[in-house]
């Protein structure tokens, strides 16, 4: 375990999501909309996060996902997230994204499955019904 | 074929230098130097040919890695554009979405106050020629006391599709309250204004809803003002508010214009 870096959790913002890692359970999870000024400097810390969970652990990883605006730095850092989950489950690792979308805002589901489309890991888009 | 002949040739000079009768000729020496610089030259070209191809090699699979590499990237950037201006469209829609929400009334999605103010606004500022109407659905409350809120939000409905059918298009027609509507007549004078509002006000008589087997409809009243070079919209507002106040109370459907 001296390999653990500390976890992530990040209050959000009205711009910026709120940002949870739990590297016991192997769980990654960011809520809300991402249009933050410092857009490279909060997602390189959760790229970092995976990134070293990824090479310094043989557990699942799992990502749930409750993301709705993204600006464009920020749909290019979840890119890079679905990348680096991509490569390592061409090594046969085992990990896997939910992304939940409230039911009242199809387009949401429609942005999520274009992420979807390069991912051959196991990726569930599930719709909230209600206030979320 | 070449090669074979060439094999074929150097085959022949061996086996002639190998002859024991040709031994001490005076041509051997000189042949057999010949032939082992021949032979010597023929191992260098084969080498420098096979560096090259390994060369040719290296750099047509470097050329491959890069051409992955551009398109990868290329994809990753269409890929990260869709993304973005799907977003970037969703943003315009609620922009747009709450646009309409500010601006206009969720039940009869006319124009609001708000909309008719900013309107105004920009006719005086244009020094265009305009009037007002404003039209009062007349004893409204009681249809809304004895058959219930939905009957009296489907009879506005009714009104309002009938108003909207009936005014010509660049005629701007708001809900200005409750069961009171605006009408912004530009380029219209109190004469014109007057008809074409008893126009509507017939037409609007004519509405007819129904609540189980029975049909409603009403009548309503107007008072009309020409806006005043000079004067600000309140004030034309004001008078045709008095020209309505008064039209109500000389007993309803009927239409006054404001004295100047």
């Amino acid at each position: 375990m001296t390999t653990m870096i500390s976890d992530l959790d990040i209050p959000g913002s009205q711009s910026a999501p709120a940002i949870q890692s739990d590297w016991q359970a192997g769980r990654l999870a960011m809520q809300g909309d991402s249009y933050p000024e410092n857009s490279y400097e909060l997602f390189d810390q959760v790229i970092h996060w995976v990134r070293h969970f990824l090479a310094n652990q043989q557990r699942p990883l799992h990502l749930e996902l409750a993301l709705v605006y993204l600006n464009t730095s920020s749909v290019k850092a979840m890119m890079d997230i679905f990348d680096l989950l991509e490569e390592a489950f061409e090594t046969g690792r085992e990990v896997s994204v939910t992304w939940h979308y409230d039911a009242r805002n199809e387009r949401i589901a429609e942005l999520a499955d274009e992420f979807r489309e390069d991912c051959s890991y196991p990726f569930a888009i599930i719709p909230v019904s209600g206030e979320s | 074929m070449k090669d074979h002949d060439e094999e074929a040739l150097l085959a022949e000079v061996a086996t002639l230098l190998d002859a024991s009768e040709h031994t001490g000729h005076p041509l051997h020496c000189a042949l057999q130097r010949l032939y082992r610089q021949h032979c010597d030259q023929r191992v260098q070209v084969e080498r420098l040919i096979s560096i090259s191809d390994r060369y040719q090699l290296l750099a047509m699979e470097a050329q491959q890695v890069t051409q992955r590499r551009y398109e990868r990237t290329l994809r990753r950037q269409r890929k990260l554009s869709r993304i973005s201006d799907g977003y970037q469209a969703l943003m315009r829609e609620r922009n747009q979405a709450l646009q309409q929400a500010s601006t206009h009334d969720p039940l009869t999605e006319l124009p609001n106050r708000r909309l008719i103010g900013e309107r105004l606004e920009e006719l005086v500022s244009e020094r265009r020629r305009f009037s007002l109407a404003l039209l009062d659905i007349d004893h409204f409350k009681l249809i809304n006391d004895h058959h219930g809120h939905d009957i009296g939000d489907r009879l506005l409905v009714a009104i309002t599709q009938e108003l909207s059918a009936t005014l010509r298009h660049y005629d701007l027609c708001g809900r200005w309250g409750g069961e009171e509507f605006l009408l912004l007549l530009a380029d219209t004078d109190l004469q014109e204004a007057h008809a074409i509002v008893e126009r509507l006000r017939q037409r609007l008589a004519a509405v007819t809803i129904h609540d189980a087997d029975q049909s409603l409809s009403v009548t309503v009243s107007a008072g009309l003002s020409q806006h005043l070079h000079g004067e600000p919209h309140q004030t034309t507002l004001k008078r045709a508010d008095e020209a309505l106040l008064k039209a109500k109370r000389d007993g309803r459907d009927r239409s006054l214009s404001a004295t100047r």
